[in-house]
């Protein structure tokens, strides 16, 4: 129903928009001064009685809640959501518009029936208009809790393949941590930390109000060290960053209320570019940028392989200096990003088009990123009653080669553990060795170890290839009944069409492919649908008195849907027919022998199929302009709550702001000051098919018969209940010296409750995983922004903002009913993520040294230093404060923006270090060679000191793939250059086709101050909980010098 | 242009009147009808659709599940079978003692969540116990081979309340395991005797049975048998109850394993768990132990256990080429492929991709009788005969039965000694002097060795039944591990007695674990001995 309505919107709309671009007196036009740049403008005559007017500011763009009123009464109203006001007043009135951060300007009420005001700004800020929930706008002294925005040039001025990467260190509380897969790869974004174990905990992405997906493709994220399968994607990092107006970040419970459990980890509001109304402009925009590794991991090149042949270098001292050989495999990456929009219409109908291709190659050979962006905007009004909106957007990208994390199919471990000394330009020449028993050609590689293959033959002969069609398009119709009703409808679908295709060569390492050493294929193709619909009713109350009352009653349907196959001739499996030849047929589901047949190998993938529906209600009072409270409520019901008790939930939110600046008289020097407060619960829904696990037809291999059934791991959970976060919000707003001082902070607390956690319980329950109802949850923490312009005269300008923040997350209570204090995430190797009582989310547990009472290590009678059997808590990645620090200098046409940022705090662990020193390759394992031995304070089992202990016993003991990984620990702390433009702005006369051409060099990532450990902590090996903070053969962070050409006509 | 236009408008009013509509609906009525269905899995299958017997073949398949880290890297290791060839990127693992938790958990776990929990969460309550007692009492048997599996390394263990919690599972002794297992016998056998009495010739398993095929005589045959196994582990601790259970399956209706027929071993597995960990991942070869017994006896079989030293590799090197040489547990391996060219578990003729893999033979229950025969307990005949019963139907399940005869009249040959060709710390030599020949007048413990090391050699490569034998008679000499790295806690020459619990006991499970090492009388490592491994001699 959804679906149909909004594409029906869509059409109509696009339809209608067209139409009256063309025929704009159909529609009446006229009735408005189209295009006005004067202070105001007088229309048609009228007679004495009420005035009614807009208020603009002088961009065009409406003022919400400006106080007028007649000089000399009392008087007054305000301006409403759409900039608009009714007030009753005769000819030669005055009529005084006032605005905090605006000249007031007075206007005499003349014998037009509607006035058009503009108001100049005094001071910048204060007034904008935020995108709130459900694509509301609101004046930002009216909000309760704290909303931070960035502008669509911030985020292109440098330009990333994931355009979310932009906003790093850009917003106070927002935690972006890019994964190392390569270009196009997904990013995680934080708001406030971790909340729940079971979700994403990324926040919720809209496009101006309703919600997109962000979903990856069928591999999801990698969630283990073991690594495999590459990144699936995220949905932000599809988008044209050219084609985003704001983007605003509504962190807290309390902005999100309205949106729900959807929105239980924050919202970020993308409004998107519009045409507007008057000349039309055209702007091209070209982006070229390389990147380098930033850093890349030392070895040592003095001790060749320990023995001939084999795959460590333990052994004798080189006569020659090993070489690095990184040079030979790493290739300079790049970014090509060119972008046409074009802009223009009439005061009726409007359009915004553009188009952006993106072509981008990663560090690593074979790495490409591929994207086209359309969009079409359309935006028109009739009857001066009915606003239609509709948005299209179609999205091709396609990644070759997303780089693998972890131990296998990455050509990183083969590359960094090949022996030092030994040349590796052979394996580089011809990956490829003598033709095998099967006819094709075997993998050139002197070693056979699932852990290593040659790094040329992974790029050419593992590859994958990961295709995604999106198409978004989103309709929003709304008819004003009066200045203070109106109704709005809004549909939105996004249905992405994503592909997979991995295809490992015959010759690829037996354990990784198949048994017959044919190759394999694997692959999915799923479409993802996303569907939402709203209808609001928003009302403001009409009326002169000191209290106003605004607010909206509405409704909403989210539904999602997942469909699709999979197919591979995974483990366990046979591998092809006919080798490398990679069809879904020439899969061999038999082995020939005693009738065995492992199957099928094609699969549906699970038709998930999901549905929330909401009720919601929002009112916001206020008094004489100084005191705004607001409330919400909304009860959402939820498909994955069917099989328990109840299917629905409530929660409310309360918020209060008091504008300190109106209700008493404050120094001077204070140009406006505000506190706010909030209070939210917000619900959450829990996994789908938690209540209701089914079981599943084997692939059991059995002769006889094969009606074989997997029964289900995981015992059914009908008592499960929603999950609930209560949120505490405080902050304050205050600008000083007119507005070129401003500051704010915020203080927050929230506990999640009633998390449905997600365990392995111990096995003797019999049951491989379930669900407990559990868990206390909090974090609390600061924020803060500081903006002040240092300098502002007509020729220069300096403007710097620091933003800063502190979270602290504590796992207060998980299970203690049921006496449980710990849960595990992830669980590999040497590698624990586990959550328990008393620590924080994120906690990385690993083994340390035993030591004796005197904290001596325990050597073992053949000399190995002795690992503890328990893990322990070794690590959090999380950052323990954040801070962003961002500057801007105007100077004539030049212009210079610097942001240098910082996360202080938190460890991170290398299993890469581990396996790298195991192996003896890396540079500490030879330098303990050089200086004799490793020295330790250890004890032998006959209590003797040991102080020195041989290099190779001591790295191959606590490194390695289970290595003590509490040696592997790294400070997190990482200070850096961020972003980096400069650019020239030619000025060009008024009279040239060409309006404007600004040349900008960019750069990003380009200095390290501070960087103790041997990666960059800020990457993570997948955006899923659990594998934060660890690096396992990462493709190194890069650094990238680009340059950018805005052309405008 | 202008009737495009004219007939759009109507279908703007419809939209909102469909909007206002919407609104009333959801706000009103909430449709959640459809709810059910969509948080129902529809790829899967409802508990309410299972049928019973298609729920018993992954169940049977997943006793070896993980098979290489649940077993081969611990008890074919310690029984003197296999060695792997690399220490897999550590310098301390299970062959020098020091344990490795993600290798051993899959020993505990898997056999819970994918045997007993199955049988207890989801086959129990589906009425099985009542409605069809021929499949509980194959139930039953499947969970006594599993638990035992599970006893016999760990120790106490949860059994009578799997499947009862989430979040605590209480361990039950060894003692009251083995008494909870004799009772699952019992219940099993009487099923299986009404079943086949009463319906001679009927098989309703034949096509969910990757064992026996649904032959219901021969799972008679393995559950008499499997009480006889488990009667013999407990001879040193609770002698009566062994002399009476032993008894019971030596007299018991239905007889047992006999002929290489009677043999079970699960098919269809996919690949052969051998094959995969010889040949797809190389990480077995033969152990030090079996290659001096075998090649000091010039066994017929072991051209089919094993493959010769392969000259392709540096090490040992071509002209060892043709000889049979393993590795001894506890050297230093160091990193493929300095120990690859050794003797591998024959996985072109014996072990391949697609042989069923063997839980229990008729070979070893021969060598079980003849063991109850000098023990002098009732129905178990005459001990040479049992023993050379036991060669001679181990050299037929292999296919060199004519080798037999020569084989069982030799009465000299004895095991050498082991030289590792490439580092002499490894050498040994042999540790027992007992020959093949079965000579009537020798002393009980003389006749127990060359018992339980035929038996050794015949029940290859089931290393968790040739373990927990090791364990319990001290037969046959293996070679100590050459570094002992257990800093003390485990004695090289008694050597390793019991795996540690898994690390995810401690974590989830941990009140019950505690009270777990409580029961087994010891510290929670690797020198503790179990309630049946009575520190004293045999007779």
């Amino acid at each position: 129903m959804i679906k149909k309505l909004s594409i029906t919107y869509l059409f109509i709309f696009i339809g209608i928009s067209a139409f009256a671009n063309k025929n704009p007196r159909l529609l009446g036009k006229n009735k408005f001064n189209s295009g006005s740049r004067s202070a105001f403008g007088f229309t048609n005559l009228k007679q004495a009685g009420p005035i009614t007017g807009t208020v603009k500011d002088s961009t065009g763009m409406v003022l919400v809640g400006v106080n007028i009123s007649i000089k000399g009464t009392k008087t007054g109203t305000q301006s409403n959501v759409d900039g608009k006001f009714t007030l009753s007043a005769n000819p030669g009135d005055v009529l005084v518009f006032t605005y905090i951060g605006y000249a007031t300007n007075e206007v005499t009420v003349g014998t037009a029936a509607a006035l058009n005001v503009v108001l100049s700004s005094s001071a910048k800020g204060l007034n904008e208009v935020v995108v709130t929930a459900l694509g509301i706008k609101r004046s930002e002294k009216s909000l309760t809790y704290s909303a931070q925005s960035v502008g669509g040039k911030e985020l292109t001025a440098v330009k990333s393949d994931n355009l979310i990467n932009s906003v790093n260190g850009k917003i106070a509380g927002v935690t972006i941590t890019p994964s190392a897969s390569g270009v196009g790869g997904s990013s995680k974004v934080l708001l406030r930390g971790n909340r729940s174990a079971t979700g994403d905990n990324q926040p919720l992405y809209v496009i101006d109000g309703v919600p997109m997906s962000n979903s990856a493709n069928a591999n999801g994220q990698p969630n283990s060290t073991y690594g495999g399968t590459p990144d699936g994607g995220d949905g932000i990092s599809n988008l044209n960053p050219e084609d985003i107006e704001s983007l605003t970040v509504l962190k807290g419970a309390s902005a999100a209320a309205l949106y729900g459990s959807q929105a239980a980890n924050g919202v970020i509001v993308i409004t998107t570019k519009k045409g507007k109304a008057g000349k039309t402009t055209i702007s091209f925009s070209s982006a070229a940028s390389i990147s380098k590794n930033a850093y890349e991991p030392e070895f040592q090149n003095n001790y060749g392989a320990t023995t001939a042949g084999s795959t460590t270098s333990f052994g004798p001292k080189l006569t020659t200096p090993a070489k690095n050989y990184l040079p030979d495999f790493y290739q300079t990456g790049n970014n090509f990003t060119n972008a046409l929009s074009l802009s223009g219409g009439n005061e009726i109908a409007q359009t915004y088009f553009s188009y952006a291709n993106t072509d981008a190659r990663g560090v690593e050979p074979g790495n490409k990123l591929t994207r086209n962006n359309i969009n079409l905007h359309e935006t028109a009004k009739f009857f001066d009653k009915l606003t239609v909106d509709a948005n299209a957007n179609y999205i091709t990208q396609q990644i070759n080669n997303s780089p693998t994390i972890g131990f296998y199919t990455n050509p990183l471990t083969g590359l960094y553990l090949f022996p030092r000394g030994q040349d590796i330009l052979p394996y580089k020449n011809s990956y490829e060795g003598p033709v095998g028993a099967n006819g094709v050609p075997t993998q050139s590689w002197p070693f056979q170890e699932d852990l290593q293959q040659n790094p040329w033959w992974i790029i050419n002969r593992n590859t994958n290839i990961s295709k995604r069609n999106r198409i978004i398009m989103n309709a929003s119709v709304k008819y004003d009944f009066n200045s203070w009703l109106y109704i709005q409808a809004r549909g939105t679908v996004d249905r992405t069409d994503d592909s997979y295709d991995q295809r490992y060569y015959a010759g690829t390492l037996a354990p990784l492919a198949t048994s017959n050493n044919n190759g394999s294929y694997s692959g999915s193709d799923q479409v993802y649908n996303h569907k939402y619909g709203d209808v609001i009713v928003n009302f403001t109350l009409p009326g002169k008195s000191d209290f106003k009352l605004d607010g909206l009653i509405g409704t909403s349907i989210t539904d999602n849907f997942t469909s699709g196959i999979n197919w591979g001739t995974g483990s366990g499996g046979y591998g092809l027919i006919i080798p490398n030849l990679f069809t879904i047929q020439n899969i061999q589901v038999s082995n020939g022998a005693q009738g065995v047949n492992s199957g099928s190998n094609v699969n549906t993938l699970a038709n998930n199929h999901n549905q929330i529906q909401a009720v919601f209600a929002n009112a916001n009072l206020s008094y004489k302009n100084w005191v705004y409270l607001t409330l919400t409520a909304r009860n959402d019901w939820s498909s994955n709550l069917a099989y328990t008790p109840t299917d629905r939930y409530f929660y409310p939110s309360a918020g209060l702001s008091f504008i300190v600046s109106q209700m008493v008289k404050l120094p001077e020097a204070i140009t406006y000051a505000k506190v706010r407060g909030s209070y939210a619960q917000v619900g959450n829904t829990v996994q789908q098919y938690a209540s209701n696990p089914v079981n599943n037809a084997a692939d059991v291999n059995n002769p006889p018969s094969s009606n074989g059934v997997t029964l289900a791991n995981r015992p059914p959970y009908p008592s499960l209940k929603p999950e609930k976060t209560k949120a505490l919000e405080l902050g304050a707003d205050l600008r000083f010296m007119g507005d070129n001082l401003n500051f704010s902070f915020t203080y927050y607390k929230s506990n999640t409750y009633n998390q449905s956690i997600p365990i392995t319980p111990p096995a003797p329950s019999g049951y491989g995983a379930g669900y407990v109802n559990a868990g206390n949850i909090q974090n609390k923490g600061i924020e803060f922004t500081l903006g002040y312009k240092l300098i502002n005269s007509s020729d220069f300008s300096w403007n710097s903002s620091i933003n800063g923040s502190r979270n602290i997350n504590k796992i207060i209570d998980l299970d203690s009913k049921d006496g449980i204090d710990i849960y595990q995430l992830s669980n590999t190797n040497s590698y624990r993520s586990y959550l328990a009582k008393g620590g924080s989310f994120g906690d990385i547990y690993g083994q340390t040294l035993q030591t004796d009472a005197q904290g001596r290590i325990l050597i073992t009678a053949q000399g190995f230093p002795l690992l503890s059997s328990d893990f322990n808590k070794i690590a959090n990645p999380a950052p323990k404060f954040q801070l962003g620090w961002n500057n801007s200098f105007d100077y004539k046409n030049v212009s210079l923006n610097f942001l240098v940022d910082g996360k202080f705090g938190g460890q991170v662990v290398s299993v890469m270090q581990s396996i790298l020193d195991a192996y003896g390759v890396s540079k500490v394992s030879g330098d303990a060679r050089d200086a004799g031995g490793v020295k330790i304070n250890g004890v032998d089992p006959n209590g003797t000191a040991v102080s020195t202990i041989d290099a190779q016993k001591w790295y191959t003991s606590i490194g390695g793939r289970n290595a003590a990984l509490g040696q592997y620990v790294y400070s997190a702390t990482v200070v850096r250059l961020r972003e980096v433009a400069v650019g020239y702005t030619f000025a060009l006369p008024k009279t040239a086709a060409i309006r404007s051409v600004k040349l900008s060099l960019t750069g990003r990532n380009l200095i390290y101050f501070y960087k103790k450990a041997p990666y960059d902590p800020e990457v993570t090996s997948s955006t899923a909980n659990g594998l934060g903070g660890v690096d396992v053969f990462n493709q190194p962070a890069t650094r990238n010098y680009g340059l950018n050409l805005n052309v405008t006509f | 242009m202008k009737t495009n236009f004219k007939i759009y408008t109507p279908i703007k009013r419809n939209c909102y009147l469909i909007a206002l509509g919407l609104l009333i609906t959801l706000g009103l009525n909430s449709c959640t009808k459809n709810f059910e269905k969509f948080n129902t899995d529809q790829t899967g299958i409802p508990d309410k659709d299972l049928k019973v017997p298609a729920l018993f073949i992954p169940i049977e398949q997943q006793i070896f599940q993980n098979y290489q880290i649940s077993q081969n890297l611990n008890a074919d290791a310690y029984a003197g079978y296999s060695c792997p060839p690399q220490t897999f990127g550590r310098s301390l693992y299970n062959m020098n003692y020091v344990f490795v938790d993600g290798w051993n958990n899959s020993a505990f776990n898997q056999i819970y969540t994918t045997i007993i929990g199955p049988i207890k969460n989801k086959i129990a309550p589906l009425g099985v116990k009542t409605s069809l007692p021929d499949f509980w009492a194959i139930a039953l048997l499947l969970q006594v081979e599993a638990i035992d599996r599970v006893t016999d390394k760990f120790g106490p263990a949860p059994y009578s309340k799997v499947g009862t919690s989430l979040v605590t599972i209480p361990y039950d002794s060894q003692q009251s395991i083995y008494q909870q297992m004799f009772l699952q016998l019992d219940t099993a056998t009487t099923n299986l005797q009404t079943f086949i009495a009463a319906n001679p010739g009927k098989t309703p398993f034949v096509n969910s049975d990757v064992i026996f095929g649904g032959d219901y005589t021969k799972w008679l045959k393995f559950a008499n048998s499997l009480r006889l196994r488990l009667a013999m582990h407990i001879v040193k601790v609770d002698p009566a109850t062994a002399k009476a259970q032993a008894e019971k399956a030596l007299s018991a209706q239905g007889g047992l394993l006999s002929a290489v027929s009677d043999d079970a071993a699960i098919a269809g597995k996919g690949q052969n768990d051998y094959y995969v960990i010889t040949a797809s991942y190389t990480d077995n070869s033969m152990n030090a132990s079996i290659q001096s017994y075998m090649v000091g006896y010039k066994d017929p079989r072991i051209a089919k256990y094993f493959t010769p030293i392969d000259a392709t590799f540096a090490q040992p090197g071509a002209k060892y080429a043709g000889q049979y040489i393993g590795i001894r547990i506890g050297s230093d391996v160091g990193a493929k492929p300095a120990y690859s060219g050794y003797s591998v578990y024959n996985y072109t003729n014996t072990f391949t991709s697609t042989a069923p893999q063997l839980i229990m033979t008729a070979a070893e229950v021969w060598f079980l009788k003849a063991e109850a025969a000098i023990r002098g307990w009732a129905g178990a005949g005459s001990a040479q005969t049992d023993y050379e019963t036991g060669i001679q139907t181990s050299m037929a399940q292999y296919g060199v039965a004519s080798g037999a005869a020569g084989y069982i009249a030799d009465a000299s040959s004895s095991p050498i000694a082991y030289v590792d060709p490439q580092n002499t710390t490894n050498n040994s030599p042999a540790l027992s002097a007992i020959t093949i020949k079965w000579d009537e007048a020798a002393a009980n413990e003389v006749k127990l060795e060359r018992i339980i090391t035929q038996k050794w050699l015949a029940m290859f490569p089931e290393g968790q039944e040739a373990w927990t034998e090791f364990r319990r008679t001290g037969y046959p000499k293996l070679f100590p591990v050459v570094n002992n790295n257990s800093n003390g806690t485990i004695d090289t020459q008694i050597q390793v007695r019991r795996l540690p619990y898994p690390l995810s006991e401690y974590t989830a499970n941990g009140t019950a674990v505690k009270a777990g090492v409580g029961l087994l009388g010891g510290a929670d490592n690797g020198g503790t001995r179990l309630w049946w491994d009575v520190d004293k001699g045999n007779f």
